[in-house]
């Protein structure tokens, strides 16, 4: 694994700004990581003041993605980065789509709650919440390793996916089960669907972060690669 | 145009023009080479020692044979017969004479290592075999000891001199002093200074006589044997008996003569020192007073002057002064600064002494100032040159940093410049130790009694007339086409005229590189 | 609303005149007959560093040269308006020039040490405004290359010609020669176009850095260059200027069509 030095330049000012931006991703980062663990306490203890919190919390995750992405914008005009630095830059601002969709989705989740949408079932919403601590773990897996710019660690967060994927799957057949018992309406039924939905597309948003995090580190793109092939392609990089 | 109906193809035209340009080039190379190689030729060939031979020969006045020790000065053919110049000495004429030798007259030719070649103080030569030294205790001392011997002269020619210079010469002030306070003849003081003056004298007189008791004793080619006074002789070379390196450091010994001492016999013979002397000051002064002039001109014409009409047709006259004939800067030296000026001077400061003129005669700073306006454009011409090559940037530059005009002028375009002002004066320093017209006009003469600098006050003495090079060696060629020796001197003088200017111009080019290293970049 | 990057942009047409270091007025010049500069008026903040981008022959190094009168080099400038520094108007025929030229430092395109040692190059301003106690000179001397970042380098041979030098060391010290007068403002004309890209780099850091001493004018053709260094960008076009903002703005949404053009490289 190679290290990447973004505070060597000669300009010292486009160092700030580099780290500066970095930086900024990691906040808004942070930010969504909060909001989901909010929105996973709210489902748990049935909060709608907290949902409402997290909801509206997501306009100032908008704002963010606009300023990053302005900032990038910036950053390419006046400094022309190259190589490992337009990879960050442009890394970044791939990134921060996800994150913000990231914000989206973990907002719709908010909304759960804040309509009285909670499965009544506990072993669905325990399910959920499992669900839950698992993407959040793995949420700070990626920004982690997309601090450290390590790109082990990402691939092990890329790995944790599989699992959620599987939980996700069982938990899908189980209501499917549930709902031919259930009293509650297919209309409540469909929303926790989507927000099941959502939860499982923000593991696959961090996904990508985590594939960016390979790209910026190796310079090789692992979008679209099988996973079988994967590790094969890797192993070539190494 | 149909190419191929002209004369010559391209490649052709090409090759003929390069042809040619090496043709012309290696003519010009060839001229160099010869210029320098007869100079240094003739030149050296003057200090370098020749065999005395002992020729046997028909007299041309009474056809009877005749022994002498000769030096042959020049070879030629004609007729068939080989013509020799012989200086030589002989009975009638000891002290030498030259004349001309036909091969069929010749009887014997051959080297004669027991002579000697001994040249005397006053610049004559005798060829003779050397027998013995005398001296008033020994008749017959070995000539070897010669050297010692005239140690003991030249110890009574110090005691005589002193004896001149201080007792005497008190003695004689006295007797003058006495003679304008008009002290009678008959006074005591006055009989006291006779007596003294007499004893000195006769000192003085027995002291000569005892010099002049040390004589050098020599055989001619036929036995007749003269005696000449120690005192009187300068060197002498056993040159036959001399090895190769021994005759390399006679040569340099006269060389160094050659550079050290004032010519003798009316130029013929001795060394040259005072017209080296007076070929260099007159340089230095022209230098001096050229430089500035030069310089100061070009700035303005380059940095102050307005672009106009009136600079350019200042600018065209200075390039046609460069070819204006250089007598006619010495008339114009003669006219303007002798007569014009110098009178001027005269009647202003040395209203006393007229008619005899002080400044108004030609003099060595006359002659400087002279060749100073002949060498300006030189100097005006290769100053702006060098002034048009400070880059731009450099002026700006200093303008930046607050600098005006003059001190961007001092401080940074003229140190730029300096290559090129030292260019200008090499070129005016080459210019002006060769020239030799105008010289004769303004101050240079054939013989000066004094040299210019002495340790007589104000120890420079500008008005005073000098000894050039360039006129001694035009004085050396009009003596007498028959006279080889003289020849040899004057091409020995152009040799060292020749090395003179070398060396200024070695000098100031290495002066130049130097500034060039530190002012010129890339 | 949470604010992530802090970039100043400040408000160039109504710039305080605390803020203000150079005020042109309605500045127009002509070479003869040639016009170069028409009706430019523009406040020059202190304290940042400021480009002027175009085309060549737009009038950008004319309009940096007014700034210290190095127009008047050529005698046939002819110049209306007024440029006020501080509250002098410098356009003032009375105007010393020489003090005004201490007070604004220029560094020019080739780097132009004089063929002096690098003691005296830097010394050179400071003896022509008769400083000449050795002490008072070392000092300013040693200020100065610490200043332009060259001190470490150099302070072994201080008394080598400066042709030794390399050029971006060259041309340090030709800002180092500027800056040990003290000037208020420092004009860069085309300061890197003979260097290495490299050095220009340094060179463009110690712009960055110097801005905290005096306000920096800077003329580039390098477009990267300026926005890389400047804090503000003017653009002139045939003499005019048609843009002046930050370059924040101005490299990614110029308002005008004509700076669009050439920043994008769409003409000439």
């Amino acid at each position: 694994m190679r290290q990447i030095a973004f505070n060597t330049h000669i300009s010292g000012k486009f160092n700030t700004e580099l780290e500066d931006l970095r930086n900024s991703v990691l906040t808004m980062g942070g930010e969504v990581e909060q909001q989901l663990i909010d929105t996973l306490k709210a489902i748990r203890l049935n909060h709608s003041g907290l949902a409402e919190k997290v909801a509206l919390n997501d306009l100032r995750i908008n704002s963010m993605e606009i300023q990053i992405d302005k900032e990038c914008m910036r950053i390419i005009a006046k400094r022309h980065p190259t190589a490992s630095d337009l990879r960050l830059v442009m890394i970044i601002s791939k990134a921060i789509t996800d994150i913000e969709r990231m914000g989206d989705e973990i907002e719709r989740m908010a909304r759960l709650v804040t309509k009285q949408k909670i499965p009544n079932s506990e072993s669905v919403k325990s399910s959920m919440l499992s669900i839950g601590e698992k993407v959040v773990a793995m949420m700070r897996g990626t920004f982690d390793a997309f601090a450290r710019q390590d790109d082990n660690s990402a691939l092990e967060v890329y790995d944790q996916d599989n699992r959620i994927d599987s939980e996700y799957k069982r938990l899908l057949a189980y209501i499917v089960k549930e709902m031919e018992s259930s009293n509650e309406s297919m209309q409540d039924w469909l929303e926790i669907l989507w927000a099941l939905r959502s939860l499982e597309r923000v593991g696959d948003r961090c996904k990508n972060i985590c594939e960016y995090v390979v790209t910026l580190t190796r310079g090789e793109d692992i979008r679209h690669t099988p996973l079988e092939n994967l590790s094969q392609t890797l192993e070539n990089l190494e | 145009m149909n190419k191929s109906r002209r004369l010559f193809s391209q490649g052709q035209r090409q090759a003929l023009f390069i042809g040619a340009g090496a043709f012309f080039t290696g003519l010009l190379l060839l001229a160099m080479i010869s210029i320098v190689l007869l100079i240094a030729a003739r030149g050296g060939g003057y200090f370098w020692p020749q065999d005395v031979h002992r020729v046997s020969f028909l007299s041309s006045v009474d056809d009877q044979p005749k022994t002498v020790f000769a030096q042959i000065q020049s070879e030629y053919m004609q007729d068939g017969q080989k013509m020799r110049w012989l200086q030589l000495s002989d009975a009638q004429s000891p002290y030498g004479r030259q004349i001309l030798l036909e091969s069929n007259r010749t009887l014997s030719l051959a080297r004669a290592p027991e002579a000697a070649r001994v040249a005397l103080k006053d610049g004559r030569v005798v060829l003779a075999e050397p027998v013995s030294v005398e001296s008033p205790e020994s008749t017959s001392i070995a000539v070897a000891r010669i050297d010692a011997v005239r140690e003991n002269v030249a110890q009574i020619d110090a005691r005589i001199t002193a004896i001149r210079d201080d007792a005497l010469s008190q003695i004689h002030l006295q007797l003058t002093e006495l003679d304008q306070r008009k002290v009678s003849k008959n006074a005591p003081a006055r009989k006291k200074l006779n007596k003294a003056f007499d004893r000195w004298h006769s000192q003085v007189l027995e002291l000569e006589r005892q010099r002049d008791s040390y004589r050098l004793n020599l055989q001619l080619a036929q036995g007749d044997d003269i005696s000449i006074p120690l005192m009187d002789v300068y060197s002498l070379e056993h040159t036959g008996q001399l090895t190769a390196v021994g005759k390399l450091g006679v040569a340099l010994n006269r060389v160094g003569r050659f550079l050290t001492e004032s010519p003798k016999q009316a130029n013929t013979a001795g060394g040259v020192f005072p017209a080296l002397f007076g070929t260099v000051l007159m340089v230095f002064l022209m230098t001096i007073i050229v430089t500035p002039f030069g310089v100061l001109a070009a700035v303005y014409l380059n940095e102050y002057a307005p672009d106009n009409a009136m600079t350019s047709i200042i600018r065209i006259c200075v390039s046609n002064m460069a070819g204006v004939p250089s007598i006619v800067y010495g008339v114009f030296g003669l006219g303007f600064f002798i007569y014009g000026v110098g009178g001027s001077l005269d009647q202003l400061f040395f209203e006393q002494s007229l008619p005899a003129p002080t400044m108004g005669t030609p003099g060595v700073f006359w002659a400087a100032l002279t060749m100073a306006i002949l060498t300006l454009p030189v100097v005006i011409v290769a100053t702006e040159e060098g002034l048009r090559n400070v880059p731009q940037g450099l002026k700006a530059g200093s303008y930046a940093l607050g600098a005006t005009k003059a001190e961007t002028v001092w401080h940074t375009i003229l140190p730029m410049a300096s290559p090129g002002i030292m260019t200008g004066v090499i070129l005016a320093i080459a210019r002006a130790a060769g020239e030799v017209a105008p010289l004769m006009l303004v101050g240079a003469v054939k013989f000066a009694p004094n040299l210019p600098v002495d340790a007589e006050f104000p120890y420079l003495h500008l008005e005073r007339q000098f000894m050039h090079l360039g006129v001694l060696i035009y004085d050396g060629a009009f003596h007498s086409q028959t006279d080889a020796k003289s020849a040899s001197m004057m091409f020995a003088a152009c040799l060292l005229l020749l090395v003179v200017v070398f060396i200024l111009n070695i000098l100031a080019i290495l002066l130049r590189a130097r500034l060039r290293r530190r002012y010129e970049r890339r | 609303m949470l604010k992530l990057f802090d970039h100043e942009h400040l408000d160039l047409d109504n710039l305080s005149d605390d803020l203000t270091a150079i005020r042109v007025e309605d500045l127009s010049l002509q070479f003869g007959n040639k016009h170069v500069l028409e009706n430019i008026s523009m406040r020059i903040p202190k304290h940042r560093v400021t480009a002027l981008i175009g085309q060549s022959g737009c009038g950008k190094s004319t309009l940096i040269s007014s700034f210290n009168r190095m127009n008047d080099l050529n005698p046939q400038c002819r110049y209306q308006g007024q440029i006020y520094i501080g509250d002098r108007d410098i356009n003032n025929k009375k105007q010393n020039v020489s003090e005004l030229r201490t007070q604004v430092g220029m560094v020019f395109q080739r780097p132009n040490p004089f063929p002096m040692s690098i003691y005296e190059n830097v010394c050179y301003g400071l003896k022509l405004q008769g400083i000449k106690v050795r002490r008072q000179l070392d000092d300013a001397v040693e200020r100065a290359l610490k200043d332009a970042a060259l001190w470490k380098e150099v302070k072994d041979r201080l008394f080598e010609s400066a042709s030794v030098l390399s050029g971006g060391q060259q041309q340090r010290l030709v800002i180092a020669r500027a800056l040990a007068l003290k000037p208020d403002i420092l004009l860069l004309d085309e300061p890197t176009s003979a260097l290495d890209p490299l050095t220009t780099l340094f060179i463009e850091e110690l712009i960055a850095e110097l801005k905290h001493r005096c306000t920096i004018i800077i003329v580039t053709h390098n477009m990267q260059q300026a926005a890389r260094v400047s804090d503000y960008t003017a653009f002139l076009h045939q003499g005019r200027l048609i843009e002046y903002s930050d370059s924040d703005t101005l490299f990614t949404t110029p308002e005008q069509k004509q700076t669009e053009d050439y920043i994008t490289g769409r003409y000439g």
